[in-house]
């Protein structure tokens, strides 16, 4: 491997690959994103029209309060929170981690050449990644973490 | 970097082996937990194995600072490891477990088993992680890497320290060891920044040319010189050193014995294998015989050696506590290990191959010894327990406990004796023969008065070990002084047996078995830089910078050295006669 910036696909014309295009000229290059809008718009608007149509309806003092994440939206913020917040917040850092590094792996594999065996170890390598982020789910889950009794 | 992945497989051994106790050691099925121990020991046993280089022996034609540590320090950390893997269990978690039935042991039922409140899968992982760290550091090729490596060693100690014992004395120990690790680690991880600042590279092999380089041009880098100074200082904390010894006794005393056994041994070694590196990188090629460490870093360590051996065997004598004197005998050692990298591989390049030339073969080889003989001695007050009147067990912690240990337990009796009479250094026993290496080396490079400092710190010291050695063997028990609580072998049996390791090793390895072992240690005090280093540098020089007139005659080339010595540390530039100009290096 010679240094980073040819190997990592910030410069894949290195790599005597095809240079993607680096701005979109024609509009119809965006259809994939109008497309991603529309869904996302209709996906919400759906979600809400459904649950008003087919959705029991219970009033209540407590039901219509600003939601909080379950809690008490009156009084001062600076309380006790429960410490399985503090698990939870945990766990939620193993996926985020996760996230930030598939992401930029994600961005590169495509511009390593599949037929060598670099390629195969970069794709074992985001395997081993994301099995031990597979472990600390399980560590989670076995200390009991999302039990909420 | 593909062949870099593959000199890790140890680590990676380790890791999956972390990953694998995570899980099993939160089973609600009490043997399913009980395989955490089987699990660690077969992977520290396969990453040793590995580390060796599988069946293909080790490769020894690798370049690098000390090219061969790799090698050997990890075998050494594997092979230690399992030693104190032993003394784990029952360090946490104990009342989730059946007590296994020691003589006298009121069978106590165990709480029904919460995975929230178990620490053992935490502490096996913990473990695992920071013996990966260690292994890590030893096979360092850069600073950055060499900077995470000694953190991955520490940062699980923290929490291994915290969580070794329910009481607050722990907590505090804890505290206490993490925000001085902190401070350590800034200083060093400033160092390296220096470093990297002075030379333009993080790898130790361009480090090192950088150096030469600047040598050659008349004279280091202040901020060089600098960086080291501080990096070395930074790791001081971790191998226990003036002037950054002071949690040492506070946190082995607080901490549960069997972590106060990996403490002394693991942060240690990490710390040597750094400062080993670093002065492999510097080189021994300076100062007015040319065979001494770049001025400020050779003063430096001179002092910090003096120091360190001289406080701890002084304030060892005053301690009643054995995990004081221990801790203060580790500080000692330290000390003890300095002499060695002071002396550096003897003949200024790295040429000189013998273990009892070479200082830093000697030192890799004392880490082994002090690990194998330390385990002992902390193995003994880790099995011995005193039990209250109201059920509940602390270790032992005074040397008055000790008393008449070899007539009630013979084998914990003899293991502390064996084990103080070696940390001692009394000749039949392995002590003495890792600390033969360190002498002859400081002696080879004319370090008299270092030598004879370390003489006589081996005396104060007899006064500590003898102690620890005649209580159980000459004094016998005063029944008034059981009021505590009776003292009772802890049921947990393998640490005895950790402890008859030790104590089988301290004797076999010193009658011959260590044949092996003084090759290796001779083959890691290689350095893998080109050994023509003194030479080529004299040649090389510019006729303008070698001093004219200011020596006696004298025309090896050798005894040039003086001039880039000399212009780093300021205080001899009058005498050598160089041209001012060359004193500091500001080119970059």
């Amino acid at each position: 491997m010679h240094g980073c910036l040819t190997s990592c696909g910030v410069l894949p014309g290195a790599l005597n690959l095809p240079m993607p295009p680096l701005a979109a000229t024609e509009v119809g290059s965006y259809a994939p994103v109008l497309l991603l809008i529309i869904m996302a718009i209709t996906f919400a608007v759906a979600n809400v029209v459904l649950s008003r149509i087919f959705g029991p309806r219970r009033e209540g003092n407590i039901k219509a309060t600003t939601y909080e994440s379950g809690m008490d939206p009156v009084g001062t913020a600076r309380k006790r929170f429960n410490v399985r917040f503090y698990l939870i917040a945990m766990i939620f850092l193993v996926f985020d981690i996760e996230i930030i590094f598939l992401y930029p792996w994600a961005a590169t594999f495509p511009n390593i050449d599949h037929s060598t065996d670099q390629a195969m170890i970069w794709l074992a390598r985001i395997f081993f990644f994301m099995l031990t982020t597979v472990i600390a789910y399980i560590y989670g889950y076995r200390k009991g973490v999302f039990k909420f009794d | 970097m593909i062949e870099k992945l593959q000199t890790l497989w140890p680590e990676i051994t380790l890791f999956i082996a972390a990953c694998a106790v995570m899980i099993v050691g939160l089973s609600g099925t009490r043997s399913i937990r009980a395989l955490c121990t089987p699990i660690c020991g077969l992977a520290l046993l396969i990453a040793t194995f590995l580390s060796l280089g599988g069946l293909g022996g080790v490769d020894i034609t690798v370049t690098g600072p000390l090219p061969v540590l790799a090698s050997y320090g990890k075998a050494m950390v594997g092979v230690i490891g399992v030693i104190l893997l032993l003394l784990i269990p029952g360090v946490v978690d104990r009342e989730f477990d059946a007590a296994p039935g020691g003589p006298g042991e009121a069978p106590q039922p165990p709480r029904a088993f919460e995975a929230i409140r178990s620490n053992t899968a935490e502490f096996h992982a913990f473990f695992l992680f920071s013996l990966m760290g260690l292994m890590l550091c030893a096979g360092a090729d850069d600073l950055i890497w060499l900077f995470l490596a000694l953190e991955l060693t520490s940062l699980p100690t923290y929490v291994m320290v915290t969580i070794s014992t329910a009481r607050n004395r722990s907590l505090e120990a804890g505290v206490k060891y993490f925000f001085l690790g902190a401070l350590g680690a800034a200083i060093f991880l400033y160092g390296f920044a220096l470093i990297y600042g002075g030379t333009g590279s993080t790898n130790l092999e361009a480090v090192h040319a950088s150096i030469v380089a600047q040598a050659d041009a008349g004279g280091i880098n202040s901020i060089t010189m600098a960086g080291f100074v501080m990096a070395i200082i930074g790791l001081c904390f971790k191998i226990a050193a003036v002037p950054m010894h002071f949690y040492t006794p506070d946190v082995y005393q607080g901490a549960a014995a069997p972590v106060a056994a990996f403490l002394a041994f693991v942060p240690k070694s990490a710390g040597f294998f750094a400062i080993m590196l670093l002065t492999a990188t510097l080189g021994w090629s300076f100062g007015a015989s040319g065979t001494e460490l770049p001025g400020p870093v050779h003063s430096a360590l001179y002092i910090i050696a003096v120091l360190t051996m001289t406080v701890g065997n002084v304030l060892a004598i005053l301690q009643n506590s054995i995990k004081r004197i221990l801790a203060y005998s580790s500080i000692a050692h330290s000390g003890y290990m300095l002499v060695g990298i002071i002396a550096g591989p003897g003949g200024g390049g790295g040429a000189d191959s013998t273990l009892s030339r070479n200082g830093l073969s000697a030192v890799w080889f004392y880490l082994v010894c002090y690990g194998v003989m330390n385990v002992g001695a902390f193995a003994v007050v880790a099995s011995l327990e005193r039990r209250r009147a109201d059920g509940t067990h602390d270790e032992i912690d005074s040397v008055a406990d000790l008393r008449g240990l070899c007539a009630s337990r013979p084998l914990l009796g003899w293991t502390m004796v064996i084990s103080a009479a070696g940390l001692l250094g009394l000749p039949p026993l392995l002590g003495f023969f890792g600390k033969l290496p360190l002498f002859t080396s400081g002696v080879g490079a004319g370090h008299y008065l270092l030598v004879i400092i370390l003489g006589i710190n081996s005396a104060i010291a007899a006064y500590y070990y003898l102690r620890l050695a005649a209580a159980p063997l000459l004094e016998s028990r005063d029944p008034a002084e059981s009021v505590g609580g009776e003292i009772v072998e802890s049921p947990y049996r393998l640490r005895t047996a950790a402890g008859l390791i030790s104590a089988v090793g301290v004797v076999a390895l010193a009658l011959g078995l260590g044949g092996p072992l003084g090759s290796a240690a001779t083959s890691v005090g290689q350095s893998g830089f080109a050994p023509s280093y003194v030479g080529r540098r004299a040649a090389d020089r510019s006729p303008a910078v070698i001093p004219a007139a200011a020596h006696t005659v004298d025309d090896e080339p050798r005894d040039v050295e003086p001039a880039a010595d000399g212009s780093v540390d300021g205080a001899t530039i009058e005498s050598d006669g160089g041209p001012p100009d060359a004193r500091f290096d500001h080119a970059r």
